[in-house]
């Protein structure tokens, strides 16, 4: 997880200083911008491509979860991640997640440590990209901050990207015979 | 034993200790019938104490029941119970069990009153009172807090908590989303509840409170989040904060006026919490206070350590950083600053010096010293004078090769340029790891043997360190740091050591770190848990395993020992597995998230096959 150059970690602690109170002046002043993409966000649950039809809020469309033979009440919005597979977008989701401190909680590579693993193939809050950028955003129960305070949601975006991205490894044998992760304590 | 007048007790002693032997000698059945019929021997108080050694202050409660955390203001965990001696100890075996309901670490220790046993369990932080003098084991009360589920998030090292004070009829502890409760000992009903830590900039509470004077002394966690850590007293009969004193930051926060004596020069001068920083680094610098804490009513002062400072990367905060990685003694009624020792000054490696003070006076070099003994993170084991902070000897107790030893002029300890990490610079095999030579595991002293018991890592580690920003309730480390075993081929080591010499005197070698604590009892026996799941018993002369059972999860917490209502003597211990070690370490999870699956950790690589996650109490007799 190492940071490629002296200017991009400034870029990345640019990007955080705009929401935390220890913003480096001189970084931010070599910064020349934040993190952009070449695409655009096509969704979003602040920005809605469409208006509501009925309601001013409007359901994410999670199909696990849709109630079987539920009337539909309007347009369920889907939230689809503009980056999906993108290789420069994965890559500076990998400097976000340590940029953001999500390395800390969730370990190096999403191998899980304070927070869950991001790892395995298995998620508390459903693993579709929109389930990932929700969590994210909106933050989780227990204990995941709200992002989406903090952050654009094109990075957030990035941060999916890279984490759907992530080799899945098949942890659910476990015979003490297979590979280790290096892990920090705290 | 309560009821038993002085002279009493020795002739029942003597009496205790005769039959005894002849029961040995003759079958060993016998010892354990016999045994059973003593009411809870007390081991003579003077005559088997070694000259000049003597615990700072006596056992909290009567001699069969466990009041506070550590039994006693001295952080001694030491019973004078000693019908479990070295002569029988193998015919220990489990009287009852209990399960907390809870998988997460069970650090900490169960309170022992009035034929009640009082429980804290991890986050949720659920209290039980238990009945000890009902067949069974009813419950009396079963109190669940409100306490927010964020803070699951918010805690570096597993949800745990350290365990409960008892004073005035209550019972005082800390909740992990910063609050700190009392509930009525006989009702279970919350008395009150005041809101210590805010959460939301990631300061959670796990330590355990004690009582000084009517006030409970509390402290924060979170000194991996950015947090600025505080010690504070509460009034117990209100809940009303009655002073806090920050470790970092200028004079008149840190409480540091007129009474401050630091032993040494460079521990002088005005506001040195803030200018040992640079800029305002020091309100996101850690020194949080989440160990144990102990109280000399002579001196009237307590004495608390310092976490590490915050972040990691030490290239984010020159200086020496005061005074996080710190040991502090302070005033008992007012908080303020009476002397300091930095241990680690300017911490590179997060050598937390939050391990217990155990206060003892000691035989040196032919005079009686007021000592406090400190086994650090950094792997020096110090005999300090706890009224000036002098520093008697430092030694290293594990395995280290970051100092290669203090400058006694300085108490400051001398450095090996090649283990010192800078951001950018892979440092590789510095020991101890960041988990320490000790980490929360509390030791044990025993007046009768003169020595410590101390369960100890024996781990190394890779440091690499590079540039965080502080974002407010997200970790503040920016490190990564890779453990493994270290040299020997052994991960921990339970110790017998002269404090009066800094000489290891005996060890068991463990496969594990030891991660749960000690306690020594009258008998002669010492009691310890492994990671791995082994409760055992050992003769606390000559280190010699007497018995081991194992329990139903890795044993993170310390021993207790009490006189039930039936005379007999009592050992009880929690299984569950957890803290730093359990989850981030080995990196076994416990079984009931299904979205939690985690590949093995290094560093304990085959943990998991020994032991998985539990809530339970063992409770053990003869």
């Amino acid at each position: 997880m190492q940071l490629r150059s002296r200017a991009e970690l400034s870029l990345l602690i640019f990007a955080v200083s705009v929401t935390s109170a220890c913003g480096d002046e001189s970084s931010a002043a070599q910064a020349p911008q934040a993190p952009t993409s070449t695409k655009k966000v096509e969704a979003s649950p602040t920005a809605a491509s469409r208006p509501a039809e009925r309601d001013s809020l409007r359901l994410i469309a999670h199909d696990e979860m849709l109630p079987v033979g539920f009337p539909a009440g309007g347009s369920l919005m889907t939230l689809t991640n503009p980056y999906e597979g993108d290789k420069r977008a994965i890559g500076i989701g990998a400097q976000l997640y340590v940029a953001y401190n999500c390395i800390d909680c969730h370990g190096a590579d999403g191998s899980g440590a304070m927070g869950p693993s991001l790892a395995d193939g298995r998620w508390h809050f459903g693993g579709s990209a929109g389930a990932v950028f929700e969590s994210i955003y909106q933050g989780r129960p227990d204990g995941m901050p709200q992002y989406g305070a903090r952050i654009s949601n094109d990075q957030i975006w990035m941060l999916t990207a890279y984490l759907r991205a992530l080799p899945k490894k098949d942890l659910s044998t476990e015979n003490f015979t297979g590979s280790t992760v290096e892990r920090t304590g705290h | 034993m309560r009821a038993v007048p002085q002279k009493m007790r020795f002739f029942v002693s003597f009496v205790f200790f005769v039959v005894v032997s002849f029961a040995v000698s003759a079958c060993g059945s016998g010892s354990e019938k016999k045994a059973s019929t003593d009411t809870a021997a007390v081991a003579p108080a003077a005559g088997t104490t070694v000259a000049g050694t003597r615990i700072a202050t006596p056992h909290a409660g009567p001699p069969g029941e466990w009041h506070m955390p550590a039994g006693d203001y001295a952080n001694s965990r030491y019973s004078t119970l000693a019908s479990i001696t070295p002569a029988n100890a193998a015919n220990l075996r489990a009287s009852w069990t209990f399960s907390t309901g809870v998988l997460r670490g069970h650090e900490g220790q169960p309170l022992v009153i009035d034929n009640t046993m009082y429980v804290i369990t991890p986050y949720p932080n659920v209290a039980y009172a238990i009945d000890l003098a009902q067949p069974g084991q009813p419950l009396k009360w079963k109190f669940r807090p409100e306490n927010s589920q964020q803070a699951i998030g918010r805690a570096c090292c597993d949800v745990v908590n350290r365990g409960a004070a008892y004073a005035d009829g209550k019972i005082f502890y800390n909740l992990l989303d910063g609050h700190t409760v009392a509930v009525d000992a006989t009702s279970g009903r919350q008395v009150w509840r005041t809101r210590m830590g805010n959460l939301a900039k990631g300061e959670t509470i796990t330590m355990a409170p004690i009582v000084v004077k009517n006030r409970l002394i509390v402290g924060s966690s979170g000194g991996e989040m950015g947090v600025r850590g505080w010690i504070a007293a509460l009034d117990i009969g209100t809940g009303r904060e009655v002073w806090r004193a920050y470790n970092i930051g200028p004079d008149r926060d840190v409480k540091v006026g007129p009474k401050f004596k630091p032993f040494y020069a460079h521990d002088r001068g005005t506001d040195l919490g803030a200018t040992t920083w640079p800029g305002d680094t020091w309100k996101t610098g850690g020194g949080t206070v989440w160990g144990w804490i102990s109280y000399d009513p002579e001196l009237n002062l307590i004495y608390h350590g310092t976490s590490n400072p915050g972040p990691w990367n030490s290239d984010q905060r020159k200086g020496d950083n005061k005074w996080t990685a710190s040991i502090l003694a302070r005033d008992g009624d007012t908080g303020e600053m009476v002397w300091a020792l930095q241990v680690t000054p300017h911490d590179l490696w997060d050598y937390d010096a939050v391990n217990e003070n155990i206060l003892v006076d000691l035989p040196i070099k032919g005079v009686t010293r007021k000592a406090l003994v400190h086994f650090d993170r950094n792997g020096f084991a110090y005999t300090i004078d706890r009224a000036t902070g002098e520093v008697i000897l430092a030694a290293p107790y594990v395995p280290m090769n970051w100092s290669p030893g203090i400058d006694m002029q300085t108490a400051r300890p001398r450095m090996v340029p090649e283990k010192m990490p800078a951001q950018g610079k892979k440092v590789l095999d510095i020991c101890p790891s960041l988990e320490g030579g000790k980490n929360q595991q509390p030791a044990a002293f025993s007046p009768q043997t003169g020595l410590f018991y101390v369960p100890t890592n024996n781990l190394c580690m890779d440091f690499e360190s590079h540039e965080v920003t502080y974002i407010a309730g997200t970790p503040f480390i920016g490190a990564l740091a890779p453990e493994k075993g270290g040299p020997g081929g052994y991960r921990g080591e339970f110790m017998a050591w002269d404090a009066t010499t800094g000489k290891k005197i005996w060890g068991i070698k463990e496969p594990y770190p030891v991660w749960g604590g000690a306690l020594v009892t009258a008998g002669g026996v010492v009691f310890y848990g492994t990671l791995d799941g082994w409760f055992k018993a050992a003769d606390a002369r000559t280190g010699k395993v007497l018995w081991k059972f194992k329990v139903g999860s890795g044993v993170v917490g310390n021993p207790v020992t009490y006189t039930g209502p039936d005379g007999k003597q009592y050992v009880a211990i929690y299984a569950g597995l957890g803290g730093d070690m359990g989850i981030l370490i080995a990196g076994d999870v416990a079984a009931n998230l299904p979205y939690d699956v985690r590949e093995r950790g290094s560093t304990l690589p085959d943990l998991a096959r020994w032991t998985s996650w539990g809530g339970m109490l063992f409770v053990f007799s003869l």
